[in-house]
């Protein structure tokens, strides 16, 4: 059972991850460990295994080398520990994922009655409190095709959170959207994290990391580059693998554009 | 044990493992009671009735055929003759399902009515039930005696005779091969690999290879000739029966006609739906170089539909040739039914099945082969926009 | 400057059909040939069947067989045979009433509303019931009618209800096996779809009819009736199974993955996401493929079932109705007609629907 008050055991520790697809080395020797109730931001070029990392976290991906260890529970071969993790783990897609034969209160709350066995009523009633918090509770009874994409995003969060999950994890929860619906999703995620959620988000929002992150890891090629709080990360320009000038560059770089993103989409976050 | 059984790995080479035993386990019980079974018949399992006679007779045969031969002859007849009965069938289809299909895609309400009540018509009443009443109808024509006649052609109950030239088997079937020629010779040349010439060029050159083609087959049918008889034999009656022509047995005509009708109504919406699924984009832009409407059928409309009705129309090829197995219905020897004779009075009865599924397999994937050929051949090569 | 409005002339109903029909020389040639064949083959058939038809079997075959026009006596004087077979005289309201149990089921599994796996398993499971219990008998006073008395309309409902019944879950399962992860439960199940698939109905039929029994021990043999029905299930569930497996993947990756990380199991992914999509896509080819089996119903007629076919062909081969195939045949054909072509307008409605939705 995964313990949910040991305070010592982070929420997540990677050690040397592998990920192979065929012969591609998609992730090269990973480590990282994430507290309760931290935040962490990766970024990073696409094909850089970002994605591929925390769909590692909740097998969606499985890993070839090292160790997972989430919640105090190993992710092995042993069924039974995939789904005790997926329990806990929410997800958030870049495509929101709905399920699109069912109503957005459906949505929300088949994953608590089948799973979680709750009874029908208590789970409405928890879902109705987290679409109240992601601000659509007069969308509950619409189908997912009629919202936009920012709704539907929130969906998706509410959806997660409905099996009150200990971790979550975003990947690329705004790429998807048009601009003008980026920051009704991020205003969400904020929200979530001003609570105490312990999150990984993939995203470019280099915003979002500023205001909310606690680290903020760069990988690049399958491996992380750098790892360092935003204020340093943000200022430095230093990589923690100063003998590949070439990825120092791609940093640099990316940091540099991420500088002129921000104040367009989230002058709100600034505020 | 508990925590062995929740391993993925070991899970799933469980299920695996017990998947695959259990079907191979219940095939091998099948065969090993089966064998048992035909033992205590008297059956010895085994291969070696291929090489026995079979002491019945075949009602229609390409080759020759007597009571005498053994079975693998007739595994061979019965292969032949569904052959030649899917092949004449697929051909008749083939037209009847154009001509239709043209009729649907007409710019004419009343050529698309007609063509849309034949599709309804047809399309809905099973095959068998069309074969049955094709075979009754023909069944009940009249007796040699009193047969219709029209151009040479006698319709009797005995079948349907023919004027046929009065040629020996193998120069017929040389003449045969040079049609066929003349039909692919003129499609292989005109792959642009082939021919470097210009497209007028090319077109005279594809005609006279087909002309060329045709010749030969004509000369090889004047030098086959037999001695002192006219070029075509007419039927005629002499005494109570028919003599000369050629002679369809109702059976076979049945079939034939059932085919051609019921797969040309499955035909005709594949290629309206090939013709459908041509842009009107290609069309316009064809129409605006100033081709006449003919030129922007042949050289635009049919070459892309023809591409689009390709892979359905070779699903539908295979199934009218599975239905050559309705022969049965009427009595007509195809392989099928030389199976389920074979079983009747060999006993034989799993070598038997094992030959009809290796029959239907060959016959399925050689198909699908020669299709998958033609559609590589003529695919649009690169990435060159469709519809 | 004075201008007249001239309104343009309203297009008469002639100009209006000689636009339609006679634009150019060919299309007044096309037009003229196909309605020279229409006039002459609709009079031809309206003659037969209605002028010069024979419709009261008060004359008897001869007077019938006199006419010029069709005899539709032969109908009046068998019809029974045609629908019920042999089943017993005084009991055949009760095979009427089970035709009529099939058809409500099969109109029910129309509309939408029903389409719920579950609501759709109560429909045809009440109705296969009913249709069993009212055919059998042996309970609520009703007689007791064997299978073996079984024949016409009712029998071709019957085969072609569980056939449907056990070919459609099987599909199911046939088709989550061939998309299975593990690779030799996929492979193995290909090869079974595929071998199916590769072999004509009739050698299928055939096979489960005939040679079955040699291979499978005594207890196990069942009636020849059932052994039929699985074939023909087990023909039927090839190639639905590769309908269903077209539906899933038009069903995105991401459904799946979603259900994965909210902590579904297989079986809730499958039944509660995956199935429900997959389904609602394939359904435009479910419905032609349940046409093409109904039709292909009719060839147990040649492993010797008193089907619709057979008791046709024993209603006019026997007696003084010889003469008469021609009507008995065109009447099957019309039983077979509405049957299909009612579901198969339905399945073109249900495609166009779907892809108007999908705009």
């Amino acid at each position: 059972m995964i313990s949910t008050n040991s305070t010592g055991e982070p929420a997540l520790r990677i050690e040397n991850l592998d990920k192979y697809y065929g012969t591609f080395h998609a992730l090269r020797g990973i480590n990282l460990s994430v507290k309760r109730g931290e935040k962490i931001v990766v970024c990073g070029p696409s094909g850089s295994g970002k994605s591929t990392m925390i769909r590692c976290i909740n097998r969606l991906e499985q890993h070839n080398g090292g160790r997972i260890v989430v919640l105090g529970t190993e992710l092995n071969d042993d069924v039974g520990n995939i789904d005790e993790i997926r329990r806990e783990v929410g997800m958030v897609f870049q495509h929101f994922n709905l399920f699109p034969h069912m109503t957005v209160l459906e949505n929300c709350v088949i994953s608590s009655m089948i799973v979680r066995k709750q009874p029908r009523a208590q789970a409405e009633a928890t879902a109705r409190r987290y679409l109240e918090k992601v601000r659509i509770p007069e969308q509950a009874l619409k189908y997912p095709s009629q919202l936009s994409g920012g709704q539907q995003q929130r969906v998706a969060i509410a959806r997660a959170l409905c099996m009150q999950p200990q971790i979550m994890l975003f990947d690329e929860p705004t790429s998807a959207l048009d601009p003008e619906m980026v920051s009704e999703v991020l205003d969400v995620m904020v929200t979530l994290a001003s609570e105490g959620m312990t999150m990984i988000c993939v995203t470019h929002e280099m915003g979002f990391a500023r205001r909310v992150a606690d680290r903020v890891l760069f990988m690049d090629g399958g491996e992380i580059l750098e790892e360092a709080p935003p204020d340093e990360f943000f200022t430095s320009s230093a990589t923690s693998a100063p003998d590949n000038s070439c990825r120092r560059c791609w940093a640099i770089d990316w940091k540099q554009r991420s500088e002129c993103v921000t104040p367009h989409a989230f002058r709100h976050l600034h505020d | 044990m508990v925590s062995l059984l929740r391993n993925q790995k070991v899970h799933n080479a469980l299920l695996q493992v017990l998947y695959v035993g259990s079907i191979a386990a219940m095939v091998l019980a099948g065969i090993v009671i089966a064998r048992r079974n035909l033992a205590d018949q008297g059956i010895t399992s085994g291969f070696d009735f291929l090489f026995k006679s079979t002491g019945w007779d075949v009602n229609f045969s390409l080759l020759p055929a007597t009571a005498n031969d053994p079975y693998w002859w007739y595994f061979l007849i019965g292969i032949i003759n569904t052959l030649f009965l899917g092949s004449v069938g697929l051909i008749l289809a083939t037209i009847v399902g154009t001509i239709v299909g043209l009729a649907r895609t007409s710019s004419n309400d009343l050529a698309r009515l007609l063509g849309r009540t034949y599709v309804d018509i047809f399309r809905n009443i099973p095959l068998i039930l069309q074969v049955f009443f094709w075979y009754a109808i023909i069944t009940h024509l009249p007796t040699p005696r009193s047969a219709h006649e029209a151009w040479g052609f006698l319709l009797t109950s005995r079948g349907l005779y023919i004027p046929f030239p009065n040629v020996g088997s193998a120069a017929f079937a040389a003449a045969t091969v040079a049609v066929i020629a003349a039909i692919v010779l003129p499609a292989w040349l005109g792959r642009t690999s082939r021919l470097a010439q210009p497209i007028g060029q090319r077109h005279t050159i594809q005609f006279a290879a087909a002309a060329a083609a045709l010749a030969c087959s004509a000369i090889i049918l004047a030098l086959g000739r037999l001695p002192d008889t006219p070029l075509l034999d007419f039927p005629a009656l002499q005494g109570l029966n028919l003599r000369g022509g050629l002679r369809i047995p109702p059976e076979f005509a049945t079939l034939a006609i059932a085919i051609a009708i019921y797969g040309g109504s499955y035909i005709a919406e594949i290629v309206r739906g090939g013709f459908k699924s041509v842009g009107t984009g290609q069309v316009e832009a064809a129409l605006s170089l100033g081709l006449s409407p003919w030129r922007v059928f042949t050289l635009v409309r049919l070459p892309l539909a023809l591409r689009a009705m390709l892979p359905i129309l070779a699903n539908q090829y295979v199934w009218l040739m599975k239905a050559t197995t309705m022969g049965i219905a009427v009595g007509l020897t195809d392989f099928f039914m030389i199976v389920a004779l074979t079983i009747n009075h060999s006993g034989q009865t799993l070598e038997a099945i094992g030959i009809l599924m290796a029959g239907f397999l060959a016959i399925n994937l050689s198909l699908a082969a020669v299709f998958n050929r033609i559609n590589k051949a003529i695919a649009l090569k690169g990435n060159q926009l469709r519809g | 400057m004075e201008m007249v409005l001239v309104a343009p002339p309203a297009p008469g109903r002639l100009e209006d059909l000689k636009r339609r029909f006679f634009a150019t020389p060919l299309q007044a040639v096309v037009s003229l040939a196909c309605l020279t064949i229409m006039v002459f083959l609709v009079w031809k058939l309206l003659n037969w069947a209605v002028f010069s038809a024979v419709f009261t079997t008060s004359g008897g075959p001869e007077a019938c067989q006199a006419a010029a026009g069709a005899c539709w006596s032969v109908i009046a004087a068998r019809w029974r045979i045609i629908f019920f077979g042999l089943y017993p005289y005084e009991e055949q309201w009760r095979s009427a009433l089970a035709c009529v149990a099939v058809v409500v089921m099969t109109v029910l599994s129309c509309i939408p509303a029903f389409w719920t796996g579950r609501r759709i398993a109560l429909v045809w499971g009440a109705g296969t019931g009913l249709f069993y219990v009212l055919m059998k008998g042996g309970v609520l006073g009703l007689a007791h009618v064997g299978e073996e008395a079984w024949g016409g309309l009712a029998l071709t409902l019957f085969i072609f209800v569980t056939t449907c019944l056990i070919g459609f879950p099987l599909a199911i399962c046939l088709a989550l096996l061939r998309r299975s992860e593990l690779p030799w439960i996929s492979r193995t199940t290909g090869l079974i779809i595929d071998g199916v698939r590769s072999l004509p109905l009739i050698s299928i039929l055939f096979t489960f009819a005939v040679v079955l029994p040699f291979a499978l021990p005594q207890w196990l043999q069942g009636d020849k009736l059932y052994r039929v029905i699985l074939g023909s299930a087990l023909f039927f569930s090839a190639y639905q199974a590769e309908i269903v497996r077209g539906g899933m993947q038009g069903v995105a990756t991401g459904q799946e993955e979603a259900a994965m990380a909210l902590g579904m199991r297989y079986w809730q992914r499958i039944s509660r996401i995956l199935l429900p999509q997959a389904m609602r896509n394939a359904m435009p080819a479910t419905i032609n493929q349940f046409v093409i089996s109904f039709k292909e119903t009719s060839l147990v007629v040649i492993v010797g079932f008193f089907e619709i076919l057979a008791s046709g062909n024993a209603a006019y081969g026997t007696g003084e109705w010889r003469f008469a195939y021609v009507e008995v045949y065109a009447f099957i054909a019309f039983i077979y007609f509405i049957f299909v072509f009612s579901l198969s307008r339905y399945g073109a409605f249900l495609e166009r629907r779907m892809s108007v939705s999908e705009r």
